[in-house]
Parts: structure tokens; sequence; C-alpha cells
């Protein structure tokens, strides 16, 4: 898979179809990769795709500060299904257009979660490690350890049901096609379950450790405001410490700015330092706007999005009560 | 060198707390971080680099200055009692030292004495460090670029070795000296007690990748402030926060006022140069308004800027930022880049 992959893209950089690609290589930590962005032939070797491309590289197409998507004529993109369903968010809402992007679809068996991995090690490091098939071996000092990869991969991995890039270019390897996952909003109906009280008390915790470096926000596909309104000052609409009704305030927002856009890509997930569950509001919202008006984020280009459309017979019992 | 048997360490934490709030590593949920413990049970010896960096014993993210009614302002009360750090890391005892130039020593440019923080002496000066030696570095350290080790005991009061069975300290400052002259604990200084030292300190560097030579960094991080490499080392950084805030030594801040009514407070917080709100200007013009500038402007404080006003880097190899950054965007690379740049002229 990975030997296609790369003649591919060597194939698009020499035929000069692209200016640039984005993908992923070797990361310096065990089991880790980084963002690569290849602009020469001899580059491509560098390239990779395995379970540690966790990245979502899509966010560089939009952001402002580097105008990836704007700077380039032509870009190629090594996606999974999220990042793929991120790229279509984007040509819906006319960030990028369509033909700028030459997607390369891979297909994704999932990613890993260095957090789920440490909780197995219980915080120990991690020396060496090998992925065999289904199951991930790990050693370190005193520890060597063989579990099923699934126990430590992304929980949007384990309820997604677009592995495959539902739009593409170019597909690289076998899709795994669409998967049958019936308990995608588990972790949300177990959640509203909970007495508000419960619910109040786990939040309030969560958000209290936040520490507001906005690494969520800053690899979020979906967060490409030019200025987002924590950074306004003139008005201020939030405080800048991390007091948690503050905290609370900035990621319930973010929430709701990604209502009917977020694919549950668990970018933001994966870049806390403080490791809070950010995963389980914007499921939340994702299963409201499902519920409501039947949509799926980035999944169909001619399709308008949720919150720019409207029907006369969409439930509207949030405004009337 | 005093040693103290691990049955004993209840012992000693308590009779410590009776004239110190002692802070140490305390894993709190998720997260590990230095947190003022109520006993010694919350502390976890085994955390080797806490994910919160012990600076916010001293710098916190948020501190209120002061309070402000119409009638007047206050100053709010302090704690009464000194700091004892338990626990702190070589990487993190060097970086107070490093940070007490900004803020204590104040013998910044252009002249001494121009300013004290008293905000910070008041909790930096009378504190005792306990300089705990890292058996195990992890793979993420590197202390030895910059001189630290991890049986180094820059910048600590006491410098303290667990073994298997006890811990044993010796005093490095004059301030660890009276401390542990003050413990009644009987002087031991068996010949096997520090080979002991000895053997666990050989095990620790080994863990400890090789060392960098950085003799050259300086120099030539003035070189290169407006070469292309500044693109390569910054295209995939994403502008979070998050390395300067897990950072030891990275200290810049905000002030922000918050008030309601008829009162308020004025709050200094932590800021990031690698957020664009940081240098936007009231005009709308932000000088670093590119990513790159950001990167480059975190890059070159932390390893030519401080060394030009302070002699030192500041950075103590304590890895945090390698650890945290989501696009693991290495700053060990960035330096092996910087070195490895030759000017294509």
């Amino acid at each position: 898979m990975i030997q296609n992959l790369r003649t591919e893209v060597k194939k698009l950089l020499k035929d000069k179809k692209v200016d640039i690609v984005l993908g992923w290589e070797k990361g310096s930590l065990p089991l880790s990769s980084s963002p690569l962005f290849i602009h020469k032939e001899e580059d491509v070797d560098r390239l990779i795709f395995d379970e540690t491309c966790r990245n979502n590289l899509t966010t560089y197409l939009t952001k402002d500060k580097r105008k990836l998507g704007k700077t380039y004529d032509k870009i190629g993109i090594v996606v999974k299904g999220c990042d793929a369903r991120s790229i279509v968010l984007y040509v819906v809402e006319q960030q990028i257009k369509r033909e700028n992007v030459i997607i390369i679809g891979v297909p994704c068996n999932g990613v890993l979660e260095k957090k789920k991995i440490l909780q197995k090690t219980e915080n120990k490091e991690i020396l060496e490690s090998k992925i065999d098939g289904n199951n991930i071996h790990l050693k370190g000092r005193d520890f060597d350890l063989k579990f099923p990869l699934k126990d430590v991969l992304c929980d949007s991995c384990l309820t997604c049901r677009y592995p495959d890039a539902p739009v593409h270019n170019i597909f690289i390897g076998k899709p795994r096609k669409e998967v049958d996952i019936k308990d995608e909003f588990k972790n949300v109906i177990d959640f509203e379950k909970k007495s508000s009280e419960e619910r109040w008390e786990y939040t309030k915790d969560e958000y209290a450790r936040c520490i507001r470096c906005y690494a969520c926000r800053n690899v979020c596909p979906a967060c490409y405001c030019n200025e987002c309104f924590v950074d306004q000052n003139d008005p201020q609409w939030i405080g800048k410490t991390p007091e948690v009704t503050d905290s609370i305030i900035f990621h319930l927002i973010r929430n709701l700015h990604v209502a009917g856009r977020c694919v549950d890509c668990g970018a933001c997930v994966s870049a806390c330092p403080v490791d809070l569950d950010l995963r389980i509001m914007n499921k939340k919202v994702e299963k409201e706007v499902k519920e409501r008006f039947d949509y799926t984020a980035g999944l169909d280009i001619d399709e308008k999005p949720a919150m720019v459309s409207y029907c006369e017979n969409e439930k509207q019992d949030f405004i009337m009560g | 060198m005093i040693k103290i048997k691990k049955s004993e360490f209840n012992k000693f934490i308590e009779n410590l707390q009776k004239n110190y709030s002692v802070f140490a590593p305390v894993t709190d949920g998720k997260a590990t971080a230095f947190k003022k413990i109520k006993s010694s049970d919350d502390i976890n010896n085994k955390v080797l680099n806490t994910k919160r960096s012990p600076k916010e014993i001293f710098f916190p993210q948020s501190e209120v200055l002061f309070q402000y009614t119409e009638k007047g302002m206050e100053v709010p009360k302090r704690e009464e009692k000194p700091f004892a750090i338990w626990g702190m890391r070589n990487c993190d005892t060097k970086s107070l030292l490093l940070l007490d130039k900004v803020f204590g020593e104040a013998h910044q440019m252009p002249k001494k004495d121009m300013y004290k923080d008293p905000y910070w002496k008041e909790k930096y000066d009378n504190c005792l460090v306990f300089n705990l030696a890292c058996n195990e570095p992890l793979s993420t350290c590197f202390c030895n670029w910059f001189d630290g080790g991890p049986f180094d005991k820059t910048g600590s009061d006491i410098f303290v070795v667990e073994t298997d069975d006890s811990f044993i300290f010796e005093a490095v400052s004059d301030k660890g000296k009276k401390f542990l002259t003050d413990c009644k604990t009987t002087e031991n200084e068996s010949d096997k007690e520090i080979k002991k030292i000895e053997k666990l300190k050989e095990t620790a560097e080994s863990f400890l990748a090789e060392k960098e030579d950085i003799s050259s960094l300086f120099s030539k991080t003035k070189e290169i402030w407006d070469e292309p490499i500044w693109d390569e080392i910054a295209a995939k950084c994403v502008n979070c926060g998050a390395c300067t805030f897990v950072c030891p030594t990275c200290h810049c801040f905000d002030v922000s006022d918050e008030g309601k009514g008829n009162k308020g407070k004025r709050i200094r917080l932590w800021d990031s140069c690698m957020f664009a709100i940081f240098t936007k200007e009231a005009s709308g013009h932000n000088p670093r308004s590119q990513s790159t500038q950001r990167v480059r402007q975190r890059v070159m404080h932390k390893y030519n800027y401080f060394m030009d006003n302070y002699d030192e880097h500041l950075c103590t190899g304590c890895g945090r930022c390698v650890v945290v950054c989501p696009t693991n965007l290495d700053i060990r690379e960035v330096i092996k880049k910087i070195l490895n740049y030759k000017n294509e002229e």
C-alpha cells in the first residue's frame, strides 16, 4: 500500500499536477507521526501511512496564518475518511475550491490514541513498539504488553462509519466501505441518562483542568475563523483566565460553532495536553443535528449544510419551547 | 548526608508541614502537577516530569495582583508559611533560577535593580527546594544538552536520592544546610550509601540520549534570523499555546482587568507568543501576524535573546513540549536543524 501511495504522489509531483502534497512522516516519539509537507519528489520516501497518522492535515488548508489553500493552485493531500469529510466541509463552506485539491484517499483502520496507550502502560514510557495485525506489542523498562489494537484506538475511530474518503480523486488500496455501527452515540445516550447534577459535576471537573492553550481549536479543521471570539478584546467576550466558568463558556461556544460541521475526527481530543473529554459535547451536538435535520457533516459536496438551509417542516421546538 | 527510611517518609513530610506549605507532584484525575498537599499520601514520587510544570507555584497561570472598589485597592493576603517544594527534578529547579533572573534577581538590562517582582519574590525567596534525582530519565529528556543531568543539583536547596529503601538527603545551599542541621536525624555518611548513589547515577545517565553540542547555538541563531529555514521549521506548528504553557521557563504574561459594578480585580495571566493576539497592536497592526514569525520568536527567545541578556539558554531540556506538541514539532529536532543549517551564500 505504502509503495503505491509513494508512487502515486511522486507521479503527481513529477507531472506537476500538484505544487505540494500533505502527508505524514514518522514522528520522533514512539508510535507517533508528524505532518509532512512534500514539495520535492525526493522527499516522498519519507511519507508513511499507518495507525499513528492521527493528525487531520486538512486544518493546514484554511488556517488564516498559513493560507495553504490560497497560496497554492493545486494541493495534494493524503486523507483518512474523517479528513476527507473536513475537505467536503471546506468546499461546502466555500473556503477552498474542490478543483484545487487532489484528494488521495487511504484505507483507514483507525488511529491510535496516545492517552489510551499510556493508560495501558500506567503512564510508563514506551521504548519499543510493534503493530502486528490486530495486536499491538509494547515494551518499556519494566513491562512487556501485548493487547488488541482496538483497545487503544481513538474513540472516534471505534464508532466511525466512514473510514474511506467519501470524496476523492485517487484511492490507494482497498476501501473498507461503509461500516455498520449501531451505537455511534452510545456515550451521549449514557451521559444523557445521568442527572443534571451528575452531568454538571462531570463537566465542571473536566473543564476545570483546561489550561486554555487552545490546542483543540487550533487543530480543529472546523475552527478556521480569522479571529476567534476568545481573541477579541473589544469587546472582550469572556475572561482570559482558566477560571472554570470561562473555560466552560469557551468550550460550549466552540461546540455550538461546530454544530453540523464537526466530522468527529478526534483531532481536538488527541491534541489536548491535559486530556479533557472534549468529544462528549461535540458528539451530543452532532446527535442533535442528526435528529433534527437528518444531516451528517462532510459527506456530500452538493448538499447544503444544516445550519444554512431551511425547511418549513423541520423541528423548531428548541426555539418555540 | 542524612538518610530517611521510606517507612519514615510520612513522618518527615508531616514535620515539614509544620513550618512550610508543602507542594509536591500530585496525580489529580488524569493530570499530574505540583500542588499543595494535605498529607504525604497525595505525593506521587514515581512521576518524572509532571504534566504541568512547577513554575505555577511561584508564577500561577492567573494571579490577582490587587482588588479594587471605589474606596481603594488592596493586595490579596498571601500564605503565611514559606513554601517547601518536594520532588522537583533538576530541569525544574534550574528553571526557577532562570525565572528568578527575570522576576527576582532584577539585573535586567540595561541597569541593575530596575524592578523586582514582589509577587514572585514573596514566594520564591523563602522557599525550600528539594531536588529529587531522576533514577530513570525519559527518552524525551535532554537536560544533558544544557549541562544539567539526572543527578545535577543546580537550583536546589536539598538534593535527594531515592534508593530502594530510603531517601538520602544532601544539603546544597546554606538554606538547605540549616534545614538539615535542624532535622534531628543522625548523620549518615557510610561508604555503602555513597556507592549506591554513584551506581544509581551511572544507570540514570546511561538512559539519556547522546548529548548534542550546542555551544554554537547562540551564534548560529543570530546568523539565521532572516533565512528561509524558519518556514521549514514552522510549517507544521498550529500555533496553540500548549508548549509555552507546559514549559517551566516560558514566562510571558498578560494583564487583564475583570470588573463588575463598583469592584474588580487586576489579574496577571500567562500569555503565549504562539498566539496571534500576543503582539496585536491597538491599531490592528500585528508585527508577528505570521506563524513563522511567532515560532521564530519562541526559538530565538529561548536560544538567543535570553542568552544575550542573561548568558543562559531559556531551556532546561525537560522535554515537556516534545511530549505535548499536537503535531510532534520536536524542539530537539529544531535545534539540530539550526545547528546543521548551512547558509547557501
